[in-house]
């Protein structure tokens, strides 16, 4: 337990440290501004992208062979996950005329090379795990998995 | 459902559960430890002043933690979104009625809220300044980056204390154990929780590695993500053009002059009179601050040969000037022991070439374990303070 309090002690100093260094060194209209991106990014993920997962995970259930699932939700999640993170790559926004030497390569074609591996890679396990059930009768309506 | 937003007990997967969260978390925050400690190495770089002297050595030692600390970043983000996904629930679950209990949980929800909004502002804002994209208009990248680290990192330490029984139960027991689970969520998904954190781990190495290629030249292929593919005059990208910094003029001007002070001794030189110097050749990283980095054979006469021409002391800052006119970098601070480094020299050629005109012709500056932002390129004026 005191171990437990010492840790709420320490990250709170912490905490109140970066508060101090945000609001002493800033403006208030930069602030202002950091307050907006707190609560975007915490709006944009729980309300925008967390409901998108549960959506885009019900439908799979509806039409995905059950045989393919697992594949199919590894490759979401890598592609998925990967594919948020390069969106400042993808979109190019950091791309300056005069400067050839950055972003000198194509990210969209960069991220079809990404998919197109994973999508090879979702085949190739689902075949896998479906010859090592020996075709073994799976239906491809919605409805759980049983638990083995 | 009786009501539009789902309770905690909506949630039924068996994966949305403490033993998963518990280890991605644990993944989690050493990544973030990461981050935030390389971070503070590269703040503290980047300080004009340093009460405790920033080593010089090893040449490689900001390429290597600014380079971890991107990709630290990077690993995060598949991490974060994962824990996140495993304790969604927990968002909906409904505060309890005890006033006491109420506060201690809206301390910690409040607490939890903190946490997320950092983690989020950092990695989002770590990405888009990584890709040199500034969608905000007012705060200042590197301070706010930096003060909310803080608030990160404290915000998770907090949320480690609070949580360390569960922590430690979890940790402690089978990963398939269902002692602390929330009741009812007992559905099997289309994976396994073995299945989950192993993809998991596979997303944060397919992050590394499409991004990695800008700071690990053995990776510069596979990188489909990297802001840079290391092609550039003399092999080494450039971060900012002369043109962008409006010396294109001034700097392939025939009347181009560096200008060497120390109080009342000054000495004005040209590019000839800087190659007339004893000419040596160093291997050197440049190191950007936004991760990528590329090592170069740097040709030019030793900084301190250069400063020995106006008798100035060991041991002393000197203002670099560059010929730009505005910007944050036009001059920075090279710190004593930086100057007195025999490896730092002033430039005036790149792999055997003459330095290119992006790489800041006539002359750079380029010293060992050196955020590149740092490097000042077009030098205009040394100033021994």
């Amino acid at each position: 337990m005191r171990t437990r309090v010492a840790l709420v002690a320490l990250g709170l100093l912490g905490g109140l440290y970066g508060a101090f260094l945000l609001l002493s060194r800033q403006a208030l209209a930069d602030w202002v501004e950091v307050a907006v991106w707190f609560a975007a990014g915490v709006v944009l993920h729980d309300f925008v992208l967390a409901p998108l997962v549960l959506l885009l995970g019900a439908a799979l259930m509806r039409v995905v062979p059950v045989v393919a699932r697992p594949a199919v939700v590894v490759g979401l999640v890598v592609l998925g996950t990967v594919t948020l993170l390069a969106i400042p790559v993808l979109g190019g926004f950091g791309v300056k005329a005069d400067n050839p030497t950055l972003f000198d390569r194509s990210y969209v074609g960069g991220w079809a090379v990404l998919a197109g591996l994973v999508a090879a890679g979702v085949v190739a396990a689902t075949v896998a795990r479906g010859s090592r059930r020996h075709g073994a009768a799976e239906g491809t309506a919605g409805g759980a998995r049983p638990r083995r | 459902m009786t009501t539009l937003l789902p309770r905690e007990e909506s949630f039924t997967s068996r994966l949305r559960s403490p033993a998963v969260a518990a280890r991605v978390g644990l993944w989690l925050g050493i990544s973030f430890g990461v981050c935030f400690l390389t971070g503070l190495i590269s703040h503290y770089a980047q300080n004009v002043s340093h009460p405790v002297a920033f080593p010089t050595s090893p040449a490689w030692g900001y390429r290597v933690t600014q380079g971890l600390h991107v990709l630290t970043g990077y690993a995060s983000v598949p991490l974060l979104l994962v824990k996140l996904w495993s304790v969604f629930p927990k968002l909906f679950a409904r505060p309890p009625h005890d006033a006491r209990l109420l506060a201690l949980h809206a301390a910690e929800r409040a607490s939890i809220g903190v946490l997320v909004a950092a983690a989020i502002f950092q990695l989002a804002s770590g990405l888009a300044n990584a890709a040199q994209w500034y969608p905000w208009t007012s705060f200042s990248f590197r301070s706010t980056h930096y003060a909310v680290a803080w608030v990160a990192i404290g915000a998770l330490v907090v949320h480690i204390a609070v949580k360390l029984p569960v922590i430690r139960a979890a940790l402690g027991a089978d990963l398939d154990d269902e002692g602390q689970d929330r009741p009812g969520a007992d559905r099997a998904g289309a994976l396994s929780r073995r299945g989950l954190l192993r993809t998991t781990w596979l997303s944060a190495g397919v992050a590394v590695l499409a991004t990695a290629g800008a700071s690990v030249p053995l990776l510069r292929k596979v990188s489909v993500f990297g802001v840079n593919s290391g092609d550039g005059p003399g092999g080494i990208p450039v971060n900012k053009t002369a043109r962008a910094a409006r010396v294109t003029a001034t700097a392939t001007s025939a009347s181009y002059t560096m200008t060497v002070t120390y109080g009342d001794r000054e000495v004005v030189l040209t590019r000839a009179d800087l190659e007339a110097l004893t000419q040596r050749t160093e291997t050197l990283p440049i190191a950007c601050v936004e991760g990528w980095s590329a090592s170069g054979a740097w040709t030019g006469p030793r900084f301190r040969d250069v400063l020995d021409l106006v008798d100035a002391p060991l041991d002393r800052d000197v203002r670099v000037t560059s010929l730009q006119e505005s910007g944050p970098f036009r001059a920075t601070t090279l710190q004593a022991g930086f100057v007195d480094d025999d490896r730092t020299l002033l430039a005036l050629g790149l792999d055997g070439e003459p330095l290119a005109l992006d790489h800041g012709y006539p002359c750079r500056l380029i010293a060992p374990n050196r955020p590149g932002v740092l490097q000042t390129k077009w030098v205009a004026r040394l100033e021994v303070l």
